[in-house]
């Protein structure tokens, strides 16, 4: 039977009358280029502006890790100076985690979820642009710091009276990525104006607002998307059916939603503490910097699961694909992916084993830590189960998976190393720790997040990327990531710390510190060559199948590109994997015509998601300035307040709208029929 | 041919890694910061456990990296494939998953003991560390006993109070009087005896640091706010070096320390000279006009110098005897030889040689680190660049002194050749 | 449009609407954030019982502060709030359009009076010396409790705007009932937290004679 057989053409919207909202404005529709991309609420579309604008950020990130990287070239250099280095390192991590890996899984849950469930669209779709928007005007804000650090070094403010009386001059953040109090925070006494002094000057404030935007965007995008999978499923479709990819999304939304909240706590209270004088860490008055070190990482840590559960679900679904067999130990997969999240929550202290805990508390965070573990060792188990005894054909994502095993268990093994606090005594704030990470979030969700890219790339856009190109480039990441990260773990136990933006010849890190910089050139050059690639075949690579891995879940069973509406007709599913069973075995998908003679329910297009988030806009940028002391700055911030709730007021009085799309007609296709083993 | 060739791109990852380790072991392990060189009881605790979680790596790596090249390999797809029959779907092996995780259970145990018992030897001064310790065994069964040995420890455990400022570090020993309260404070080199165990008290008057020596401890943070503590022992006489290692602001990368680990003799000897003043000058030398300046110029509100009543400052790094240390500007600029230095070390295969301090380099350092921050102009009328950027010597931003503008501040050439030799007599 | 909502209406995996269940989600979420802003509160009242000191420079002591009987009354305020709140999301299930008007203008009285009451307080406090900068205590107390009386507000705000769309007609049937009752479960949390907030922070300064915490130093009158 033929799977294309559902998608005959399709009623386009044009055919139908335009559509008033309930406040009797038109709503936008597909029809026009530019506002079609703004005021969309396709789950697909929503998927493929979160992995440009995170591809984007990736390149922006690199540009600033290899300015890094070419800083530490050689001992006594001096390409950047000390404060931009400490801005190029804190903005790279902040770039890299917030902008760029945590997008683009966002495009993966995007574009994935909807249709491995077999829904026609997440449960709020204009929440859905909502949060895009958010995260690209909370991108914006962010490195709108750059600019005025920029502007700032080209002399373009010497003539404002505000520039004149700036006590601190730098505008680009540089705490680093957890901007720890003091450093980031205040001291002594706030004056008469309700200003303490400080030890940094408006960077902080634009990393503060651009975060706490960020985190506004990500709570929005999980609430929704818990929603999306607890609610949405087709029929059959039981949470044990579920393809891992969907699962780890739910358990990387759920760590969001409760690990969000404590930094938006601490950056309230920081906030706070730079604008009004408050004394939450405010060492002379008391308050204790440890505690942001807590709160920073009871996020931070379920952080670092956020990042990388994502990727292990792009593998799980990779891995049983190319070695033709199922996931091995599936139930436990999942589990141990719960596992993981929820031990998440136990470790933050891990990264403070320096800060003087005392004993029982760096004891049991320590034994903790050794416990996770666990659960990370039966993902690699299984992974290796799922292989053995399979026919594994090697496609560029399956080449990138295996890098990623590969990768990552070398990164979760020095992760063991320090989980042993004595141990971590010494390798804590040294290279060691950067090269350690780097495998993990390098090695480990970069590799994953590409092979899902090469993975789903002819599913979002009916093109083969080129094969030999996409292997030239992962040969190039994965070399030059091994020698640019490999020797960082000598240096760091060689003594050389992290976050020192230069060193003096003598100390024996002069070899490797050179390497390190030639193999980070070699991984930029690979990464962008494979974006080149990806980018090249979405406008004009080879048209391929709707299913050209033989895949096991129910997106394969879509054309592509994928059809606006998705499914038809709604799917009822009888197995795990029932795309596959139903391809080599008997009959495990149906599909109920659930739009009837009206045709399916679609979303209408909307234009306040954008509206209301373009008020963090003029708030990110407001707030920064206010603490400039550019003049009526705070208009601006009141402005932004103003569009944000005239937005949301609007959003909620133009109502859901929606119109019915007649969906190719499908003859009765019977029910499949449940099997016991599933 | 181009998928058979790259299919193993995967795996290339093996002999790279394999490179690494090939490398590593070539690399010097005893480099001046190496944390594979220890040369104190806590870091030697530090690296045996480290060694054993590396031992146990190697061996889970070696088992599960050989197993997935294994399965990679033969598992591969082969041509022909495309007929054969269907893989029969598998649904896990409850019984090897519940092995696997008991494994790795058992393996986690193995670091998880050294881990726990070095925890608590790292955390405090041990018993053992103090000879009469014996002491504590009964304490609590004996009348004022607890008081006994908290003063036995005290009589013979040496204190040093460390105190953590933007970018340099101030050691204290309160035992002998060398407080900065008494004006007798040593930044950035510190001189331990050997062998003897030293309690450090750990302080931080602005941000948060982290005193790190490689080779004699691994770090804890200087807390704003909190009283941290860690203890060390130095069993090898020698030129240590640390840094600070956490991120503390513009010029973390110069916040550096040295530490001196001598004999006891050598040690009482050192104490004495803290406690000494320094000489007068001669009259009618340009170090006297040095001294001039240093009042002059305002260096006298921050800086303390013993024998120069004038300067009486309690902020910045103590100078009385700024010329007998090896390092200037927060341990960042050397006062020795560098070639003589390098060439010492090679000859004794080890770091902790040092030479003795070159007055030549010594004087040029001194006019390098006060020339350039932010007090003298280069020759196109700018300030030459920092050494140390964002440092406190910008001081006429600090004190609006009346009557003092900031081109009287400014060092000429010879200003600046005056006060070096005035600070090069402070032995 | 009812075409519209019957599509939307869909019936759901799990049998409970979307907007029901985010709205248990942003609950949760809530939950960690208020945890995390209470808990900042208790440790630095742990870590300084003594209190702070006022611009005079004389020692204060938080619970000379509190006037505990005007805090109950708001505190008993909302819980009836709450109780109205109930109400009017019953009468909405009903289709009882009018009964609901009364009830949510009840609600939306009794939460402008809690607001009154909070503002009257700070006011109080900043009186008596207690500024968000001359203390750590005055920055945890401020923050806490304002961030509390901010979602008060929004929760107010809402029902103002939901009070006059029911006189637009188009607040009605299931899914009217069903705005009606998911700004319910807002409410109802926005109270539960407040009754935590008056445990944690209020009562339990009047625990003992020096309060759960102790002080440390004697009592000081005003």
């Amino acid at each position: 039977m033929s799977h294309d057989s559902h998608h005959a053409p399709v009623a386009s919207k044009l055919e139908l009358a335009p559509e008033r909202s309930d406040l009797g404005l038109l709503r936008p529709d597909r029809t026009t280029g530019w506002s079609d991309w703004l005021t969309t609420v396709d789950h697909k579309k929503i998927g493929i502006l979160y992995g440009a604008f995170a591809m984007f950020y990736f390149l922006v990130g690199g540009v600033e890790a290899l300015a890094i990287r070419t800083q530490l070239i050689r001992p006594d250099n001096d390409f950047v100076t000390a404060r931009m280095y400490n801005q190029l390192f804190t903005m790279h991590g902040t770039t890299m985690i917030f902008l760029g890996v945590m997008p683009l899984s966002a495009a993966f849950f995007n574009f994935l979820v909807p249709l491995q469930i077999g829904a026609r669209d997440v449960a709020f779709p204009r929440l859905n642009a909502f949060s895009l928007w958010t995260f690209v005007f909370g991108a914006f804000v962010l490195n709108a710091s750059w600019l005025f650090e920029f502007g700032h070094l080209a002399g373009w403010f010497n003539n404002f009276e505000w520039h004149k009386n700036l006590v601190y001059t730098d505008f680009a953040p540089a705490n680093g990525w957890f901007s720890y109090a003091p450093l980031s925070g205040t001291f002594g006494q706030a004056d008469a104006s309700l200003h303490a002094p400080r030890f940094t000057g408006v960077g902080t404030d634009f990393w503060i607002i651009g975060i706490q935007v960020l985190g506004i965007a990500s709570l929005a995008a999980s609430f929704n998307f818990i929603c999306t999978i607890i609610n949405m499923r087709a029929k059959g479709m039981t949470m044990m059916r579920l393809p891992v990819f969907t699962w780890m999304t739910l358990v990387t939304a759920i760590l969001i939603i409760l690990a969000f909240p404590a930094i938006t706590v601490a950056l309230i209270e920081l906030m706070f503490d730079r604008a009004f004088g408050a004394n939450f860490f405010n060492p002379s008055a008391g308050g204790q910097p440890i505690l942001w070190q807590h709160l920073f990482w009871i996020f931070g840590h379920p952080e670092v699961y956020i990042l990388v559960l994502p990727a292990m679900g792009i593998v799980s679904e990779i891995l049983p694909t190319f070695s033709g067999k199922s996931l091995f130990g599936y139930p436990i997969i999942v589990f141990s992916g719960a596992v993981i999240g929820f031990l998440g929550f136990a470790v933050w202290s891990h990264h403070m084993f320096t800060t003087g805990l005392g004993p029982v508390p760096t004891a049991a965070f320590s034994l903790l830590t050794m416990a996770i573990a666990v659960p990370t060792g039966v993902k690699i188990f299984n992974w290796l189960g799922t292989i053995w005894g399979g026919r594994v054909r090697f496609t560029p994502p399956m080449v990138l998976s295996l890098g990623f095993i590969w990768m990552f268990m070398c990164g979760g093994f020095s992760g063991v190393m320090h989980s042993s606090a004595p141990a971590d005594a010494q390798q804590q704030d040294s290279y060691f720790v950067i090269a350690h990470f780097h495998y993990v979030l390098l090695g480990g969700v970069l590799l994953g997040l590409m092979a899902g890219l090469y993975f789903w790339f002819p599913k979002i856009f009916g093109r083969m990327p080129n094969a030999t190109v996409a292997y030239i480039a992962s040969g190039m990441v994965i070399l030059g990531f091994n020698l640019a990260f490999g020797p960082m773990h000598y240096l760091g136990l060689a003594g050389q710390p992290r976050r020192t933006h230069t060193y003096h010849a003598g100390f024996g890190w002069e070899t490797w510190n050179f390497v390190a910089t030639i193999g980070a050139y070699i991984l930029g050059l690979g990464v962008f060559i494979s974006f080149v690639n990806l980018v090249w075949t979405a406008f004009k690579g080879k048209k391929c199948a709707s299913d050209p891995w033989d895949g096991r879940t129910l997106e394969w069973s879509l054309p592509s590109p994928v059809p606006e509406y998705n499914f038809a007709q709604a799917p009822v599913i009888a197995a795990r994997d029932a795309f596959f069973e139903d391809k080599h075995g008997g009959k495990r998908i149906g599909f109920e015509n659930d739009g009837g003679e009206a045709g399916v329910h679609m979303p209408s297009q909307s234009w306040m998601p954008l509206l209301a988030s373009a008020g963090f806009l003029f708030a990110g940028f407001g707030m920064p300035m206010m603490a400039m002391g550019v003049p009526h700055a705070g208009w601006i911030v009141i402005t932004g307040l103003g569009v944000l709730i005239v937005g949301i007021w609007l959003w909620a009085l133009e109502g859901p709208g929606g119109y019915m799309l007649k969906t190719p007609a499908v003859a009765g296709s019977p029910a499949p029929t449940e099997t016991a083993a599933h | 041919m181009f998928s058979r060739f790259f299919s193993r791109v995967g795996l290339l990852a093996t002999p790279i890694l394999a490179l690494v380790v090939a490398g590593c072991s070539k690399a010097d392990m005893n480099v001046r910061q190496s944390t594979l060189d220890p040369k104190g009881p806590v870091a030697q605790v530090q690296y045996d456990v480290f060694m054993d979680t590396v031992w146990l790596v190697v061996v889970l790596f070696a088992l599960v990296g050989g197993l997935l090249v294994y399965a990679v390999i033969k598992f591969r797809a082969r041509p022909g494939d495309e007929n054969a029959p269907r893989i029969e779907e598998g649904h896990g092996n409850p019984l090897v998953e519940i092995g696997l995780i008991t494994a790795s259970i058992g393996a986690l145990v193995i670091i998880a003991i050294p881990t726990l018992s070095a925890i608590w030897y790292d955390d405090d001064v041990p018993d053992a560390a103090v000879p009469t310790s014996k002491l504590a065994a009964w304490y609590p069964r004996v009348e004022g006993a607890k008081e006994n040995y908290a003063k036995v420890v005290e009589e013979q455990v040496l204190e040093i109070d460390v105190i953590g400022k933007q970018w340099w570090f101030r050691f204290e020993y309160p035992q002998f009087g060398l407080t900065n309260d008494n004006k007798r404070s040593v930044p950035n080199e510190f001189v331990i005896p050997k062998g003897k165990a030293v309690r450090i008290n750990l302080r931080s008057e602005d941000v948060i640091h982290s005193f790190w020596i490689p080779k004699i401890a691994g770090k804890v943070d200087l807390m704003p706010g909190r009283k941290n503590h860690m203890w060390i022992q130095g069993d090898e006489v020698g030129h240590y070096y640390g840094q600070c290692a956490e991120f503390c602001g513009d010029s973390h990368a110069y916040m550096l320390f040295r530490v001196e680990v001598v004999e006891p003799a050598e040690f009482a000897k050192w104490v004495q000279k803290q406690k000494t003043d320094s000489q007068p000058v001669a009259a009618g030398s340009k170090a006297e006009t040095g001294k001039a300046l240093f009042g002059t110029k305002t260096c006298v509100m921050c800086h303390n110098i013993n024998g120069n009543p004038m300067a009486a400052g309690a902020f910045a790094p103590d100078l009385t005897h700024v010329a007998s240390r090896k390092s200037l500007a927060g341990a960042w600029l050397d006062n020795r030889d560098p070639k003589a230095q390098l060439a010492l070390e090679q000859k004794d295969k080890n770091t902790e040689s040092s030479v003795a301090v070159d007055n030549a380099v010594l004087k040029a350092n001194l006019i390098k680190w006060i020339g350039s921050s932010g007090v003298a102009t280069g020759a196109d009328g700018k300030p030459t660049k920092d050494v140390k950027p964002g440092n406190r010597m910008h001081f006429y931003k600090m004190f609006n002194v009346a009557g003092l503008n900031e081109t009287q501040q400014k060092f000429t050439d010879h200003e600046l050749d005056c006060l070096a030799e005035y600070l090069l007599t402070l032995k | 449009m009812s075409e519209n909502a019957a599509a939307h209406d869909a019936p759901t995996s799990t049998g409970i609407d979307h907007k029901k269940l985010i709205m248990w989600l942003f609950l949760a979420s809530d939950c960690m954030f208020f945890g995390t802003l209470i808990s900042t509160h208790l440790l630095y009242r742990k870590l300084y019982p003594a209190g702070f000191t006022d611009a005079e420079g004389h020692q204060r002591f938080i619970q000379n502060l509190f006037n505990i009987e005007l805090t109950s009354f708001s505190t008993f305020i909302l819980l009836m709030s709450s109780f109205l709140m109930a109400l009017a999301v019953s009468a909405m299930h009903k289709g009882q359009i009018k009964s609901f008007r009364r009830n949510v203008l009840g609600v939306i009285f009794f939460g402008l009076i809690f607001l009154g009451c909070q503002v009257f307080e700070f006011t109080h406090f900043y009186h008596q010396g207690l500024t968000i900068q001359n203390s750590v205590l005055g920055s945890t107390f401020y923050v806490l409790t304002g961030t509390h009386g901010t979602h008060v507000a929004i929760g107010v705000l809402w029902l103002i705007l939901m009070y006059f769309y029911s006189f637009t007609g188009k607040l009605g049937g299931h899914v009217g009932a069903l705005d009606v009752e998911v700004a319910g479960l807002y409410w109802h949390f926005v109270d539960i937290v407040w009754i935590i907030i008056f445990t944690a922070v209020y009562l339990v300064e009047y625990l003992g004679p020096n309060g759960f915490w102790g002080t440390g130093l004697p009592a000081v009158t005003k």
